[in-house]
């Protein structure tokens, strides 16, 4: 007859030694589980009532005006506050935008190299070139780009401006470039460095999942390996790619500190991505060290509700496609 | 058209529609092109990576000394010398209280996850919840400690800067626990629930110490994250010149000093920017390359 | 184990120790012998905080550690948040005595009656500019308000010309920076151009205005700085000591008798004397009379409590501005910032003597 560690029948029962250990194990556990939506309901919480007197008086305007306008002043200026997000919101978006169009291509064509066209010995030094680069805090981005990029890109963003000043819609994207550099361009420039790393991850676990049979049949048929891309890997991985794509947006819009320094700082709404402007989170980071009064500070948190509003939503929406890309290749089994 | 002898050399069989030759100039170009334009995104990636970090060390070895790493911050910008040391000090001190804190709640949280939650409504909330609290841009967590702790408290402390760290390292750790907790396997469970051990103490003693490698790894990246993180601290924790080791009172770190000077027009200061980015990249990139290693060397492999 | 190992073991120990020892010694403040005035600092011990406005920030660092040689067993720390923060805190009881280059208004936080004014220094908010080639320009208090009010968007315009008889001015497009965050620097700069700016100036003045498209806001005046000088053809106002520690170029700027007075430390304390002080002690420099005057100069103050309850941080807040308001004005021209004139400053100690404590 086996021996058991423990004679005591009671013990492998409900009614055992151990039983307060286990259910006190899990309780813990679960509240450390719970802490994450604990956390999350307690910031749009205090977020919300904090920002509740910026809205109230601001009303729609708050996210429809563009003027903003912080103080009273005791001279003969604006009679009283405005805080119109709007331009925030304009160069939230516009950034997110072309952060987005340098780095996707660049994100795809990397998740491709490292599950296609990279021999074995080269895919753990790409891999760790990413990651090195996923690594590198945004405030050293931003140092960077203030101090040399900004400056070195003036000339080419002036070539621009010559060869389609002219040019009808084109002429008034690409217009006078400010002086310093810190413009749409040159924030969205670094936060694309910035994302490629989050996309190529997602997309290159998204590549994994296809079938290698698919790819055979491809292969079967003749195809070049361009071709088999196109057939096999990219319509499977429509879905995961469209998420991660967003994934990276999210990151983008909630980039702070790498905008705030290379961005310049303007209250406008300006289709000249050569110009200035500011983004949500960058202006709470610029004013908070004053914000002028507590309406001002509440104005601030209220840009802080509307960026995390967004933000949420477009993670939720990008994991809710990634989750089901993934079941829909690997089976239920995630 | 060749026979297919068995022994004739496959170049032979391959009938003449399936060489590369007799591809259409169109198809064989569009090939070679994307390929080129795939290894050209990969160049287009590294790039920023060697220029960043060319620039982080030619600029900022220059400053770099046992003086600047020790020194006190100058409170005027533009005077010469003085150094950083308030800065590491603060950075050390807000990152390890904030890893205390989320660690081990991220472990809890990971074992509920995996070893009791598993597919339940809750547990599927949370881990998507978590997956959607990584997103979440630091400023949030600031502002939210902020108000919740800053606001009650009266001052702007090293300790609030923690608060908000552990607030964006906790959903990292507890996915990544959870993946590290996944992999092990369910045989080693079984076994120790076999012997009698409740299950509490199978985590405990069995599973934790076989994830351990895998956790640890998961850890040091998110610490890596959380110490350069510039906008929680910026909002939370104030700004000081003395060294303060404790949790009370104001302090500074060094994602901060890296974002004041390099606004400012001096050189003294842009150069003390240049040298505290030397100094975080290379805790950073030291924690995330020790983090990559133990999950290289010591994670369970995927059956 | 043999004697050499302990031996050796033992000189490590003992050669750790003498350094640790040396480190330690090392490490404290060197102490400057105290003159006779001094020594009555010396007996002040505690430690009080203070912040607000970071215009005259350089001038208190500087003064804190100049103070912090004779009175070396005490402790002051001045952040530099921004006027209404400091105010903010002030009145929360935060800090125990704040600097602000505004008045206070209802909506600050503090209570009226609560606080008094200690005027401590002043200083020229320049006009800097950055283009290569011109060395020198001049600008009427017009022609100022039509730049940064967007009406005249190039250097070589007739406005600008016709301040600068004799010099060549490129064709190039001016690039005007501004603060992002809210500031006295800009509520005083934007003062004087509602006073002598013309019709060029529609936003009104404060702390933040609505600045026109094309324009760039910098971080505090060092980001301002920051920003006119990567920029060619860039123009922005920065405060004094700034300004001039950043190697930037400043125009001279038309003032109310009609002379065009280079931005300096006597064109400030002229303004101040030429300025009308109330019975608060609060003035206003801006556009003042007088030939020398610069007209771009800002005031800015300490707030201090009637009354403190706390006894030792009274003694410590009094004595350190008094220090401020005697020994204290001999640094302020080293870093750049104007002492106060004679009388203004005897108004300042008087008032320093209702504080209670």
């Amino acid at each position: 007859m086996t021996q058991t560690v423990n004679n005591n029948r009671n013990s492998l029962g409900r009614r055992g030694r151990g039983v307060v250990g286990d259910r006190t194990f899990l309780i813990v556990s679960l509240i450390a589980g719970v802490l994450v939506l604990a956390i999350l309901a307690l910031i749009l919480l205090t977020t919300l009532r904090e920002a509740w007197p910026a809205f109230r008086y601001s009303g729609t305007d708050f996210v429809t005006s563009p003027t903003w306008v912080p103080n009273d002043p005791d001279g003969d200026g604006p009679a009283k506050a405005q805080f119109g997000a709007l331009a925030f919101i304009y160069g939230t978006v516009i950034v997110s935008i072309i952060a987005l169009l340098f780095a996707v291509p660049i994100s795809i064509g990397i998740a491709l190299f490292l599950t296609e066209l990279a021999p074995l010995r080269l895919r753990t030094p790409v891999v760790t070139v990413i990651d090195l680069l996923a690594a590198i805090p945004s405030v050293v981005f931003g140092l960077w780009g203030i101090i040399v990029v900004g400056p070195r890109l003036v000339p080419i963003y002036d070539w621009f401006h010559d060869v389609l000043g002219d040019v009808p819609v084109l002429g008034s994207v690409f217009g006078k470039p400010i002086a310093s550099g810190r413009s749409f361009m040159t924030a969205g420039l670094i936060v694309a460095i910035m994302i490629v790393p989050i996309i190529t991850s997602i997309t290159r676990e998204i590549f994994n999942t296809v079938p290698t049979e698919d790819k055979q049949a491809a292969f079967a048929l003749g195809a070049t390996r361009w071709e088999m891309i196109k057939g096999a890997v990219f319509p499977h991985s429509f879905g995961g790619m469209v998420g991660a794509v967003m994934l990276g947006m999210g990151r983008a819009m909630g980039e702070t500190i790498a905008v705030a320094l290379t961005m310049g700082a303007a209250v406008q709404i300006v289709p000249n991505v050569f110009a200035s402007g500011n983004t949500l989170p960058a202006v709470i980071a610029q004013n908070w060290g004053d914000p002028g009064s507590e309406l001002g500070r509440s104005a601030l948190i209220a840009c802080g509700v509307v960026l995390f509003g967004i933000t949420i939503l477009v993670n939720y929406g990008a994991r809710i496609i990634v989750r089901r890309a993934e079941v829909r290749m690997k089976g239920a089994a995630v | 058209m060749t026979t297919f002898a068995p022994s004739a050399p496959a170049r032979e069989s391959v009938p003449d529609s399936l060489r590369r030759a007799s591809l259409s100039r169109r198809r064989r170009l569009t090939d070679v092109v994307a390929r080129s334009l795939i290894w050209l995104s990969l160049a287009v990636a590294v790039v920023p990576l060697g220029l960043v970090t060319y620039y982080v060390i030619a600029k900022g070895v220059h400053v770099m000394s046992w003086e600047f790493l020790t020194e006190r911050i100058p409170r005027q910008a533009q005077t010469a010398g003085g150094g950083i040391g308030p800065a590491i000090i603060g950075t050390v001190v807000v990152t390890s209280v904030a890893a205390l804190i989320a660690i081990p709640l991220g472990v809890l949280g990971a074992i509920y996850l995996n070893e009791y939650g598993r597919q339940s409504p809750l547990a599927r909330t949370i881990r998507t919840m978590a997956d959607v609290m990584t997103g979440v841009p630091s400023i949030m967590m600031g502002l939210f400690i902020f108000i919740a702790f800053v606001l009650l408290v009266g001052e702007k402390s090293g300790f609030a800067g923690s608060l908000a760290l552990a607030c964006l390292m906790l959903p990292v750790v507890i996915r990544t626990s959870e993946e590290m907790l996944r992999l092990v396997p369910d045989e080693l469970r079984q076994a120790s629930l076999a012997l009698g051990a409740r299950k509490w103490k199978t985590i405990v003693s069995v599973v934790l110490p076989a994830a351990i490698s895998g956790i640890t790894s998961g850890a040091l990246l998110a610490i890596a994250r959380a110490a350069g993180e510039t906008a929680p601290i910026l909002l939370v924790v104030g700004l000081v010149y003395r060294a303060n080791w404790s949790l009370f009172g104001e302090n500074t770190a060094l994602p901060v000093q890296i974002y004041r000077n390099a606004q400012e027009p001096f050189e003294t200061a842009v150069d003390r920017a240049w040298g505290a980015a030397l100094t975080l990249v290379a805790i950073v990139l030291f924690t995330t390359l020790i983090g990559r290693f133990l999950a290289n060397r010591f994670a369970i492999k995927e059956r | 184990m043999n004697r050499n190992v302990l031996t050796r073991r033992s000189i490590l120990v003992g050669v750790a120790l003498a350094t640790l020892a040396a480190a330690g010694c090392a490490s404290k403040e060197p102490t400057t012998t105290p003159s006779g005035a001094a020594n009555e600092f010396a007996s002040l011990s505690g430690a009080v905080k203070a912040s607000g406005a970071s215009f005259p920030n350089a001038y208190y660092q500087k003064a804190i550690d100049e103070f912090l040689k004779v009175a070396d067993n005490a402790d002051v720390t001045y952040n530099s948040v921004g006027s209404g923060t400091g105010k903010k805190e002030f009145g929360q009881g935060l800090t125990d005595f704040a600097g602000s280059d505004s008045t206070v208004k209802d909506t600050d936080g503090v209570a009226s009656g609560s606080f008094y004014y200690i005027p401590t220094v002043a200083a020229p908010i320049t006009v800097s500019y950055n283009l290569s080639g011109v060395d020198s320009l001049k600008l009427s208090g017009t022609t100022v308000g039509s730049i940064f009010g967007r009406k005249i968007t190039k250097w070589n315009d007739p406005a600008i010309v016709a301040d600068n008889p004799g010099v060549t001015l490129p064709d190039k497009a001016i690039t005007v920076v501004h603060r992002s965050d809210g500031s006295g620097t800009t509520n005083n700069f934007t003062k004087f151009l509602v006073a002598a700016g013309g019709p060029g100036w529609t936003l009104g003045s404060g702390d933040s205005v609505a600045w026109a498209a094309d324009t760039q806001g910098g971080d505090k005046n060092t980001g301002v700085a920051q920003l006119v000088k990567q920029g060619d053809g860039a123009v922005g106002y920065v405060d004094f000591a700034d300004a001039t520690a950043s190697g930037l170029k400043f125009a001279s700027i038309k003032n109310k008798d009609g002379q065009f007075v280079a931005p300096s430390l006597d064109g400030a304390t002229a303004a101040l004397a030429g300025a009308e002080v109330k019975d608060d002690l609060t003035y206003n420099p801006i556009n003042a009379a007088g030939a020398a005057t610069y007209p771009i100069t800002a005031p800015t103050y300490l707030l201090l409590k009637t009354t403190y309850t706390d006894a030792a941080k009274a003694k410590l807040v009094k004595g350190f501005v008094r220090w401020l308001l005697t020994d204290g004005q001999s640094f302020a021209a080293s870093v750049n910032f104007a002492k106060l004139p004679a009388d203004l400053q005897q108004k300042a100690l008087s008032q320093l003597n209702k504080v209670q404590g």
